[in-house]
């Protein structure tokens, strides 16, 4: 892993070495690391009272908030949507093709409309935000009803559980595994999602500075801090969720599919 | 769970019920779509949502321009799910074989999925701006480079799954006949990741038609079913954009189904 | 560990070796660069005489006429047309890099924001100086009028005080702006703009001109003054060179009049309206936060809107959504755009109406290397 990184670093400052040689805006293509690093701990104010970093958490705060939420809505929905499929089977039949169909909507279609239905950029944004999440938590969930084992199912229906029970005492339980694996693939993309909401129409957000950062509005390392700073983000969001899959399951390794992710 | 003792009546049936239920579902959508009610249900207007009978008639009147434009997507988005797919699975080998460095490996790509698309794509048309003199040629490399980013990581995790979890005792089983590492390799773990190969395309095959609309967004030659939506939206211009949107989605659909049909094929004979 | 070591040593040993070989590589690419800029001077005795024409058709011949598209591309594409050429142009990106590297000759640059850039040292800067010249769109008679102030028809006719009274205000804004252009830009950047303050002072200077000069360089003393005949020429610009794929959308285009377009009820009302029927209202701008919407900014910071009842909250532009869909769906009450993409969404079934006119002339030129 180390290693890893370290060979990318390599690489990257060779790359920027060459560029920096070469182009008279380096920063627009390539910037040694260093810079970046300078960039992000500079006191120059970047607008009338701002540096990079102030500026930066201030605009991360909002989309990482809007994240967040639509996150916890998407999570909800997605979940939601897997439970009434695996009770069913009309509605497994019916929303299956469609989710898949929601997910090649270009964004950029939705949001117009969406923004047009809420009236609020603020609350479009969280709306995409949920919509981009549900579907790998919802796709994973229904992949974890599914696998539960029929043996245990069965067993069960002799002790003449009711439906609820069944589904609280071994379903529920059976797919928590599944379920995370759906969550951390989404963490990730709630964040990319929310910015990507947000450069398309002005205010405040991560994507807001990325876009007008990339438009020339202010120096690039803007750009580039926000580019790193995303995929740190996405990142840790993942490990975020393997934690708490951990703490949770620690006292029940029950499900024991052994996922890595 | 329900088709667990199923004959092959009931079966048949299944089959028929999933294909009848979603297309009534779509009948339904689109007679009120058509009749607006969908409009009032949404709180919007036939403006930035317009009829089916206009978007329909929109694409029938522009059908050359709209093909020139869907065959660069598809180029884009093929090629790169290609590429992509196949450097996601050469780093999972690669992490197979030598697990001490490969895992990290495996995780640095993963976080490639992390930095917004948005992002990545100005960058790399950034980086490709010396492969050629043509504006045409440069961009096509830039933006097919942008989808095999988007769709390797996808493909490697999947097929390192596929190379490693093996069914239990058969690595055993493959010691006992002394079989060396390229022969296990290709008689046992090769195989088993062929589902997983497909589990990654399921993911990567919407993946890579999205990467490839958002990187003409940024691309320098002017083509594309993206380039299209997104200058469509800007000139306010929603019943064109709602034309390409749903060109869009069919590109989609058509790839997806091309690869449900693939792997139809290709598990069955396995079994 | 020790194979750690190894690996890491073969790494960086791999490092090496592209660096170099990398370097090699830039060497001679700037050995040739070199060459080619030699033949460059050698030539340039008879390039300096070239017209604008003759650049206009070498750089669409070589198809490196540069614009960013979406909306932008109209004047470029008339004058393409002008000189006989095939309308189509390279995507532009929003610096300047293509036109520094060359895979852009002719590169699209507004005179208050791109030009500055590519002329001047500051931060941002290319430092080409006087070393480029420029194809001005209104000296070419292309020239399609810019930002305007414009809000929905629906909204204008429930809110004529709201309307006339924010017009008001704003125009008494872009009069102290222009008359103060340096504290203008001060106000901007106070007011969270990102631009760097140099380039803000060019860009407010530039901007003036663009507000106070007219298509044939007469002086316009009426801030938001709607010209006839600039608007017409605009109009009918537009109905050559937007193509749409809709087409009843296209129809709707090819019948429009200014009537349709624009209203000068509320700017001829100067200072008389009563109490504004809606008093938190927004305006969205069709670009980031900079000194080409200073008279907004200096309204707002100096109290003019106030003093006329409104409480007026300004949200940046520069995202995929226009201005003019924000406008129509009421996220936003008031709104700047161009002219021409006022027209095309009008075309499209919007019910948009341009209640003043900011920019008096063309700020889009064309720059190119002497």
């Amino acid at each position: 892993m180390l290693l890893w990184i370290i060979l990318l670093i390599v690489l990257w400052e060779i790359f920027a070495s060459v560029v920096t040689q070469t182009k008279r805006t380096p920063e627009n293509v390539m910037p040694h690391l260093s810079g970046v690093i300078d960039s992000i701990f500079s006191d120059k104010r970047i607008n009338g009272s701002q540096t990079a970093f102030e500026m930066i958490i201030e605009n991360a705060g909002a989309t990482l908030s809007r994240a967040g939420i639509g996150y916890l809505i998407g999570i909800a929905l997605g979940f939601v949507l897997a439970l009434l499929m695996s009770l069913s089977g009309v509605i497994e039949k019916i929303a299956f093709p469609y989710l898949m169909l929601i997910q090649l909507i270009p964004i950029l279609g939705m949001a117009p409309i969406i923004n047009a239905i809420t009236g609020d950029i603020a609350v479009s944004r969280i709306v995409i935000a949920a919509i981009l999440t549900f579907y790998p938590v919802a796709t994973n969930t229904i992949a974890g009803f599914k696998a539960v084992e029929p043996a245990k199912h069965e067993l069960m229906y002799s002790y003449a559980a009711s439906k609820f029970q069944i589904y609280t005492k071994t379903m529920i339980p059976f797919c928590i595994p599944y379920l995370f694996t759906g969550l951390k693939i989404s963490a990730p993309m709630a964040i990319t999602a929310s910015i990507l909401v947000d450069t398309l129409q002005g205010g405040i957000g991560l994507g807001c500075l990325l876009s007008q950062s990339l438009k020339g509005a202010m120096t690039r390392y803007v750009f580039w801090d926000i580019v790193f700073f995303s995929a740190f983000i996405g990142i840790l969001s993942f490990y975020l969720m393997s934690v708490i899959e951990n703490l949770l399951c620690r006292y029940k390794r029950a499900g024991g599919s052994g996922k890595k992710g | 769970m329900r088709g667990l003792k199923k004959g092959s009546l009931s079966q048949q049936r299944d089959k028929i019920e999933s294909i009848v239920y979603p297309v009534l579902f779509g009948v339904l959508i689109m007679i009120l779509w058509q009749t607006g009610v969908l409009h009032k249900m949404l709180n919007t207007d036939d403006y930035i949502l317009p009829y089916p009978d206009k978007i329909v008639g929109i694409i029938s009147d522009n059908s050359d321009m709209i093909m020139v434009n869907v065959w660069a997507s598809v180029e884009v988005a093929l090629c790169g799910l290609f590429l992509g797919s196949l450097i996601g699975y050469i780093i999972a080998i690669a992490a197979t074989s030598f697990p001490t460095y490969g895992t990290g490996g495996l995780t640095i790509v993963s976080a490639f999925n992390a930095v917004p698309i948005v992002a990545l794509a100005p960058v790399i048309i950034n980086w490709t701006k010396d492969v050629s003199s043509v504006a045409e040629e440069r961009s096509m490399v830039a933006k097919i480079l942008v989808v095999t980013v988007t769709s390797m990581a996808s493909m490697s995790v999947n097929a390192y799954r596929g190379l490693t979890e093996l069914p239990p005792f058969s690595d055993d089983l493959m010691k006992t006949y002394a079989a060396g590492r390229l022969t296990e390799f290709v008689k046992l773990r090769l195989p088993n990741s062929v589902p997983y190969i497909f589990t990654a395309l399921r993911v990567s095959v919407p993946g890579s038609v999205i990467g490839a609309l958002v990187s003409e967004y940024f691309a320098e030659y002017i083509v594309g079913v993206g380039r299209q939506i997104r200058e469509n939206i800007l000139i306010a211009q929603y019943a064109t954009a709602w034309a390409y949107i749903i060109v869009a989605c069919m590109i989609g659909i058509m790839l997806y189904a091309m690869l449900m049909i693939a792997e139809a094929v290709f598990l069955r004979k396995r079994r | 560990m020790k194979q750690m070591k190894k690996v890491l040593i073969i790494a960086l040993a791999l490092a090496m070796a592209t660096a170099v070989v990398s370097g090699c590589a830039s060497d001679s690419g700037y050995e040739e660069s070199k060459g080619a800029s030699a033949s460059d001077t050698a030539s340039k005795s008879s390039e300096e005489d070239m017209s604008n024409g003759d650049r206009i058709i070498a750089a669409a011949k070589e198809g490196k006429v540069g614009n960013w598209g979406l909306g932008n591309e109209y004047e470029i594409l008339a004058l393409l047309t002008k000189y006989e050429q095939e309308p189509k142009y390279l995507a532009q990106s929003f610096d300047m890099d293509g036109f520094d590297d060359d895979s852009i000759v002719l590169a699209s640059a507004m005179t208050y924001n791109e030009l500055g850039l590519v002329k001047n040292s500051y931060e941002g800067g290319y430092d080409y100086g006087d070393s480029v010249g420029i194809i001005d769109m209104n000296d070419e008679g292309v020239a399609m009028l810019e930002d305007n102030l414009f809000c929905t028809k629906e909204f204008a006719k429930k809110n004529p005080n709201t309307v006339k009274a924010f017009v008001y205000a704003s125009m008494k804004g872009w009069k102290y702006a222009c008359e103060n252009p340096e504290e203008a830009a001060q106000i901007v950047y106070e007011a969270g703009s990102s631009v760097s303050s140099d380039h803000q002072a060019y860009m407010a200077s530039e901007v003036k001109k663009l507000v106070e000069t007219d298509t044939k360089g007469e002086t316009v003393t009426e801030y938001g003054n709607m010209d006839e005949e600039a608007m017409q020429q605009t109009l009918d610009l537009a109905k050559k060179y937007i193509s749409l794929d809709d087409k009843t959308a296209a129809d709707k285009l090819q019948t429009l009049t200014l009537d349709d377009i624009r209203d000068t009820s509320f700017l001829a009302a100067g200072k008389n309206f009563d109490t504004p029927e809606k008093k938190d209202v927004s305006i969205q701008l069709k670009w980031l936060p900079q000194c080409q919407f200073m008279g907004y900014y200096v309204a707002k910071a100096k109290g003019y809107y106030e003093e006329v009842g409104l409480n007026v909250d300004i949200i940046s532009g520069g995202g995929d959504i226009g201005e003019t869909t924000a406008v129509n769906n009421g996220t936003v009450d008031f709104g700047v755009t161009w002219v021409s993409n006022l027209i095309s969404a009008d075309a499209g079934g919007m019910n948009l109406v341009e209640v003043a006119q900011v920019f008096q002339r063309s700020g889009l030129v064309l720059v190119y290397k002497k």
